[in-house]
């Protein structure tokens, strides 16, 4: 039997998690001894085929910046994204399955080869980056059996260790994204009510504003630029970040700033950070605002606020958590591991689910009641042509089919009708997405629809959409008329740009011969 | 004929109408109820409001048939409706007994003094000829029996609602009615008569509309210019694609060449004409597409500003302020404004942020409107900030922090 493992690949920390013989999931050092696995890459001057990943990496930054690959989930998905070293382009997921790869390499020597895992992303995360995501997985060795949003794991990881009963929100700011997830929690039944999350605001979001705040300060004293290079920059940054963990625990945070102009001492109080964090404040409030909406609850309604992510010890989120909600949020756990920890809860409970022969009997036995209802993280539609009603001209539009947050598994249909006379072909797209302006949503797949010929226009088709537990996806547009039907099922690792074929092919290719240290 | 079976022909097919089962009458009667319930079910308060004749002539020759239209208005307080109701009299000979027929109705526009008779069009598809839009109605009034009917009083034998027929114009219109008794398959035409009448049509006619479209058009060109000098300098990308969109939409595909040289010269004129400083009366201009021009050709003017203000690669503050009247007094409403302007004008080209246009939120809205407005506007951005388009993911982007900051300015 293989190990069941979990991973919070993180903007800026990684960790991995295993379940122990009774079920209880537990973080498993680096081969540093560290828990948490800086989220960074080093590629060596010396060695191209030797990569640095961890601690040794966020140092080596300060000397090569070039060489250096941080905060790479920020890129995941994206296609144009490349990291030329060498000569070699290296693309997010080949990056991030470096990562992976130092993981899983670690571990192994304590608890031998890790196999079967569960990866978490965020709960805003497409389908495309959640691909991506396992591409990054498999490239590294892994089989990636599932993926689990960060929240959830977080709140699995809460609810088997702690009394937690009644409307819950999970507030996951860690270092590069934040989530909001509402869940209704009965001892081990879990129902997610619905999820929200912000791309771009994280712990290094505010460590740029500290930045933003340096540079200001010492061009005011001095009319000149602080920083001068990369390698000058990746170093402010990481006294940023410092500054900012030390606001968290002090009132005042001072430091020297040694510039090409000249040395000052920068003294940055509590209130001066929170002002120049004002805006990302009022950004977490407004998608805390938006999660409560969606949800149909009132702050009032809320029974407990779990915090998850580094950032959350930031005193500021918490006060204003605490004025929000009327209460203190939860900080029992430890909020830079729960994620890996539930996410290894996860894996269990999809191996019990999948293949339950495979699960010891006292991780089975200690999982059993354990129930989790997940719930459809995003919209998935099609592209039609409806009459706009105001102008009376046909539109295109994107159509919803399957609302976001439904729980899983969950089915929807809707009938459409051919346009036109003799309408032979119906070129069917599935969409993902909130809006109704097709500019705005992700075109997953387009598949063109054969009809029968020499018909009126207005026939009608009914489109289907199911999605079920293992995040697979069928779709269906069937001709009422004659019973013609065309189905499309995708899952994570069947649709987008990398095929099996092509992410073995690639992993053959340059993570077998590579080193990870 | 005897008088008793002359009588019992004219009384008999009308008794029927309220009482034999399978006849003609009865069931021409029947259609005319339902067609009073079915008008009755579209409003369940409304009612006839009052019975107004209007000016037809009444001319009756009782041995054939005598038509006429009469407008009544129907509705409740809100809402009025004008019906024309068609009313026939006189003799119908029917050839055969249970002879199936149908009483084919149809209008026309007869207020050129020539005479020249010009079709008045239908709205809907169900009263339109077979391949054209012409207004043809025909109901079926069953079987008749042989031999002549008379019908003595005026009978109601169809109601129009306006709203199904296009006149040829908008104002006061002298119509002629055609009404005629056809066999079910229109092969024989038993009896036929006309009658004129006047209405006046509030609604712009077909062939006004087709001038219309021309027109606003036109305007269309002279409020592109408007918004390509509103930043006092018109330049040639501005200008160019202002004569594209002249080209492409003002109909000239039945003109010469010579016409065409002689609209190109127009256009340079114009050029001329604002790039020497010279102004329009845009309130007027406005209010002219606002008379005559429908909400989609509104938009497109609206649409074509927009392009125009961003040709040059981005838009001035002077270029926003002018789009922004323009839409108020095309009467475009805020919120299809501002998506527009999404799609047209990014917010990466813009060189003044104006929270008003980009996000919607007005200095007049109190803290709560101000906070769901803008809670609106983030959950919408945000959406798209995942986005594989790389320019959608900076718009959204650069919307979510303005949003930030707006909420720290309008919410606090």
């Amino acid at each position: 039997m293989s190990n069941i493992v979990g991973i919070d690949l993180g903007t800026t920390f990684s960790a991995l998690a295993i379940l122990n013989g009774i079920g209880k999931p537990q973080i498993v050092p680096n081969a540093d001894g560290e828990r948490l696995t800086p989220s960074a890459i080093f590629f060596d001057e010396e060695d191209s085929e030797l990569i640095r990943v961890g601690v040794e990496a966020v140092n080596s930054r300060h000397l090569n910046f070039d060489r250096s690959v941080r905060w790479i989930k920020r890129h995941m998905g994206d296609k144009k994204y490349h990291k030329k070293i060498d000569g070699k382009k290296w693309s997010a997921v080949e990056l991030s399955a470096l990562i992976l790869k130092k993981l899983k390499q670690d571990s192994s020597v304590e608890y031998g080869e890790i196999n079967d895992v569960v990866i978490s992303v965020p709960a805003h995360f497409d389908e495309v980056r959640r691909k991506a995501t396992m591409d990054a997985g498999a490239m590294a060795g892994l089989n990636v059996i599932g993926i689990v949003n960060e929240p959830v794991a977080a709140a699995l990881y809460y609810a088997t260790t702690r009394e937690v009963c009644g409307k819950v929100l999970v507030y996951d700011i860690g270092g590069g994204t934040f989530d909001v997830t509402i869940l209704d929690v009965k001892g081990h039944q879990m129902d997610i009510v619905c999820s929200q999350g912000d791309h771009s605001l994280g712990g290094i979001d505010f460590d740029k504003e500290i930045l933003k705040f340096l540079e200001r300060n010492y061009k005011e004293k001095f009319e000149s630029e602080l920083i001068n290079s990369d390698e000058e920059r990746a170093k402010y940054e990481d006294e940023a970040e410092d500054i900012k963990k030390t606001l968290s625990r002090r009132s005042v945070a001072k430091k020297m700033l040694y510039g090409p102009a000249g040395n000052m001492k920068v003294e940055i109080t509590r209130e001066m950070f929170e002002n120049e964090v004002s805006s990302l404040t009022s950004r977490i409030d407004m998608l805390l605002e938006v999660a409560l909406e969606e949800a149909g609850i009132k702050p009032s309604g809320i029974d407990k606020v779990l915090l998850v992510g580094g950032s959350s010890r930031i005193p500021v989120l918490q006060q204003r958590l605490e004025k929000m909600f009327g209460f203190a949020p939860e900080t029992t756990v430890n909020v830079d591991e729960c994620v890996a920890l539930g996410a290894a809860l996860h894996a269990g409970l999809t191996m019990l689910r999948e293949r339950e022969e495979d699960v010891p009997a006292g991780i089975a036995a200690s999982l059993k009641d354990i129930n989790l209802i997940d719930v459809c993280n995003h919209s998935y539609g099609t592209i039609c042509a409806p009459i706009d009603k105001q102008t009376g001209r046909r539109v295109i539009a994107n159509r919803i089919i399957l609302k976001k947050n439904t729980p899983l598994p969950c089915e929807a249909s809707q009938m459409f009708y051919t346009m036109s006379e003799g309408q032979t072909v119906l070129e069917s797209t599935i969409t993902q997405g909130e809006d109704t302006a097709v500019e705005y949503v992700n075109k997953i797949s387009t598949h063109k629809f054969k009809l029968p010929p020499d018909r009126p226009a207005n026939r009608p088709i009914k489109v289907t959409y199911r999605y079920d537990l293992n995040q697979r996806m069928h779709c269906k547009f069937e001709d009422i008329e004659s019973g013609k039907v065309h189905e499309v099922d995708f899952c994570l690792d069947q649709n987008g740009e990398m095929s099996p074929k092509e992410v073995k092919k690639r992993k053959g290719k340059k993570l077998k011969s590579v080193k990870v240290e | 004929m005897p008088v008793l079976l002359i009588l019992i022909l004219i009384l008999v097919p009308m008794a029927a109408m309220a009482f034999l089962p399978g006849s003609g009458g009865r069931f021409w009667l029947a259609r005319l109820i339902n067609h009073f319930k079915f008008s009755r079910k579209r409003s369940a308060s409304r009612k006839t409001r009052s019975c107004q004749s209007t000016g037809f002539s009444e001319q009756l020759d009782s041995g054939t048939l005598n038509c006429r239209a009469r407008l009544i208005k129907q509705g409740t307080d809100d809402c009025i409706f004008d019906t024309i109701v068609v009313e026939i009299c006189g003799s119908i000979y029917i050839p055969s007994d249970d002879y199936y027929a149908v009483v084919g109705i149809s209008l026309s526009d007869v207020t050129h003094p020539t005479g020249e008779a010009m079709p008045v069009h239908s709205s809907t598809r169900k009263w339109q000829g077979s391949s054209s839009e012409v207004f043809c109605y025909n109901t079926d009034i069953g079987r008749l029996p042989e031999g002549i009917a008379k019908l003595t009083d005026w009978t109601a034998v169809a109601q129009l609602s306006i709203d199904w027929l296009v006149f040829p114009r908008k104002g006061k219109r002298k119509l002629r009615l055609s009404v005629s008794i056809l066999s079910r398959d229109g092969d024989e035409k038993l009896v036929g008569a006309q009658s004129d009448f006047t209405y006046e049509n509030p609604r712009f006619g077909y062939l006004d509309m087709q001038e219309n479209i021309q027109q606003t058009k036109s305007l269309a060109v002279a409020l592109a210019f408007v918004v390509g000098v509103a930043d006092g300098k018109l330049l040639d990308c501005e200008i160019d694609l202002i004569k594209s969109w002249a080209r492409g939409n003002i109909d000239n595909s039945q003109i010469s060449k010579r016409t065409r040289r002689k609209f190109e010269k127009a256009l340079d004129k114009t050029v001329g004409f604002f790039r020497s400083g010279n102004q329009v009366d845009v309130n007027e201009i406005c209010r002219e597409i606002a008379e005559i021009a429908p909400l989609a050709e509104r938009y497109d003017i609206l649409e074509l500003c927009m392009h125009v203000a961003g040709a040059s690669g981005s838009v001035g503050a002077e270029e926003m302020t002018v789009l922004k009247k323009l839409a108020g007094q095309l009467e475009i409403d805020i919120d299809r404004f501002r998506d527009m302007m999404g799609r047209i004008l990014p917010v990466d080209m813009h060189s003044v942020e104006d929270a008003e246009v980009l996000i919607g939120v007005t200095s007049d809205m109190d803290k709560e409107q101000a906070r769901h407005h803008l809670n609106k506007e983030y959950r919408k951005w945000n959406a798209r900030a995942t986005n594989s388009d790389p320019q959608v993911q900076n718009q959204a982007d650069y919307m979510l922090k303005f949003i930030a900051q707006a909420r720290s300015q309008y919410v606090g």
